[in-house]
């Protein structure tokens, strides 16, 4: 074995490369933050409130005009697609944290994980040849089921962990007083676990939020009309900062960094109350 | 494991049972329904699959159609991106799980949870807009003027837009996926295996590795589940790959990923009789693909976390 001095440096070295790789990897992150921010900040300044009232800008127009539309539409389809995702995601959690020795149950398991790894631009093919080309419309409706299909993973994901929180003495201290299974699911897990659950929904919304490619050939990006029909066409605050960003106009590109900060505002702001509500869980 | 569950529950839970198994059974049914619909709109394609697989042509206007490009540049990009995540994922679970294991431990912790909350249209706003030309500045020209030689980087930098940017900003944005697997896996390790290092007196850095060692399928399985996530990813890919049918060993060139060609060119492709279907044939490769690796991947992990734990 290599002597003392030898070791010991080895060891400092060690902890100077684990400390420089963590750095390494969160610096491109904490760079996109600050300039995201920076930049976004600064379109949101000179927008001034209308960035959250008016309608986009068209490339040569004097002002910088607003996401009214987009922002309308990433609501109407959170609107759309949290319901059905959160729910399908409690009842699959509920399903397998009940009966996890059966054949059933280790389906689903399994295909949480397989859907975990289907690509979202594919789910966004998917809604357009189910839904958009029979209706012959692009609508919130499609990319609402597409929101929904690549955010149950999440969703489940989060419930089951949530539930499987919950010590087994309450649901002995249920079974014992008589209790059916039923009602001990609703009265007495589900409820001590609801703090778990409220984080899983906003981390389930945060998903639905900030997803892009699953809304391309799905929601038909109706840009410049306050969105207010399901079945019809919408924008979301993502697809916009994807499509002006590619553009090639600067107006356009200090939208998409304005959108882009609000996004990530939104986002992280989801985040942080997702870490409160889980905060004082004392069981 | 699968014992028939109906007879060891009461009349009660039989109804509860049955009455969850349709919701329960819809995440199989979505997957089986998105595997059939993206089959049944390649099946046009599919007996000519092998020949679009091996050209490299985009051209509707003539119906010549190959992915050669998009799939080789796919491969390229996740592979990339699954090193950047193994390189940068250890050191973070080594200094969570690891290193500081207190109160600064669980911050770096939420703030790479934090991370994971960011959504990827503003990775991939920030990667076209400051890594790419940054990439292209800092580390494609000088190693394109000092090591030339080498194909991997043999071509003069344009822009920056290229297969090395896609996987490094798609790199970076898998990293705090792939870290929490790693340290989720790396903490169940018993205490024991590290007490006994210790005890020989073994340093931080040789209990690490004796400790990374033993997790190493977990962390192999980690990086799978990275690169199959990699493989899918569409706004970054479709923002920094730089959008072009070009086969190139030099990591420095504009190239395509298959989510890339699909976010670029699906939305025009019902205008083309055959353009459709090949971009369906495209994502069952990917979605094959990925699906796969994150199967070997979830096997290793969970298959090691029975092993270690039991």
């Amino acid at each position: 074995m290599a002597s003392w001095a030898v070791r010991k440096l080895e060891d400092r070295l060690f902890v100077v490369a684990v400390v420089l790789g963590s750095a390494l990897a969160l610096a491109p992150l904490a760079h996109a933050l600050a300039v995201t921010l920076y930049n976004g900040l600064s379109t949101m300044a000179r927008a001034g409130l209308g960035f959250f009232v008016n309608p986009p800008p068209t490339p040569y127009s004097a002002s910088l005009g607003g996401v009214a539309p987009a922002l309308v539409g990433s609501l109407l389809l959170l609107a759309l697609a949290l319901p059905p995702s959160a729910f399908l995601g409690l009842l699959l959690a509920v399903f397998t944290n009940e009966f996890p020795g059966s054949r059933a149950a280790a389906l689903v398991e399994v295909g949480a994980r397989a859907f975990t790894s289907v690509p979202t631009v594919i789910l966004s093919m998917v809604a357009y040849s189910l839904l958009v080309v029979p209706t012959r419309s692009y609508s919130a409706l499609a990319g609402a089921f597409a929101l929904t299909a690549a955010s149950l993973p999440y969703s489940y994901t989060a419930f089951s962990s949530a539930l499987r929180m919950v010590p087994e003495m309450y649901r002995e201290a249920a079974y014992s007083i008589g209790m059916s299974r039923w009602t001990t699911v609703w009265r007495v897990l589900v409820p001590i676990a609801r703090r778990g659950i409220a984080s899983g929904v906003l981390m389930t919304l945060t998903r639905i939020l900030g997803e892009t490619a699953a809304l391309l050939f799905a929601v038909g990006a109706l840009r410049y009309v306050v969105p207010l029909n399901p079945l019809g066409p919408v924008d979301a605050l993502p697809l916009l900062i994807f499509d002006y960003a590619l553009s090639p106009y600067k107006l356009f590109h200090e939208v998409a960094w304005g959108a882009a900060a609000l996004l990530l505002i939104i986002s992280l702001a989801l985040f942080a109350l997702s870490k409160v509500v889980v905060k004082g869980v004392r069981l | 494991m699968s014992a028939p569950v109906g007879e060891m529950l009461s009349e009660k839970d039989k109804i509860f049972y049955f009455s969850l198994l349709p919701p329960a059974l819809t995440t199989l049914g979505l997957l089986a329904l998105i595997v059939s619909t993206i089959g049944a709109k390649a099946a046009l394609v599919l007996p000519q699959a092998l020949t679009i697989l091996a050209a490299n042509v985009w051209d509707p206007e003539n119906e010549r159609y190959g992915l050669l490009a998009p799939v080789l540049g796919t491969l390229v990009v996740a592979s990339i991106a699954g090193a950047v995540s193994l390189a940068l994922g250890l050191p973070l679970t080594l200094a969570v799980a690891e290193l500081l294991r207190g109160r600064l431990g669980s911050v770096l912790q939420t703030l790479l949870e934090m991370a994971s909350a960011f959504p990827t249209v503003v990775i991939g706003l920030w990667s076209a807009r400051y890594l790419a030309p940054f990439l292209s500045e800092n580390v494609m020209k000088p190693l394109y003027s000092s090591f030339g030689f080498i194909p991997t980087f043999s071509c003069r930098p344009l822009g920056g837009y290229s297969l090395l940017t896609a996987g490094l900003a798609i790199g970076f944005s898998v990293v705090p996926y792939t870290a929490s697997i790693m340290i989720e896996s790396y903490r169940l390790i018993p205490s024991t295996y590290r007490e006994a290092c210790y005890g020989i007196g073994a340093t931080r850095y040789e209990t690490a590795r004796i400790l990374v060692s033993l997790a190493r399928p977990a962390i192999a399985g980690s990086v799978l589940l990275g690169v199959a996530r990699a493989m899918g990813e569409t706004t970054i890919a479709a923002m920094t790959v730089g959008n072009a049918m070009n086969i190139s060993a030099c990591l420095f060139e504009p190239s395509y990923t298959v989510p890339a060609l699909i976010a670029a060119q699906f939305g025009n492709a019902n205008l083309y009789r055959y353009a459709e279907p090949v971009l369906y044939l495209a994502a069952l490769v990917v979605l094959a693909l990925a699906l796969a690796l994150s199967a070997v991947g979830f096997k290793l992990v969970s298959g090691w976390r029975v092993r270690i734990v039991g």
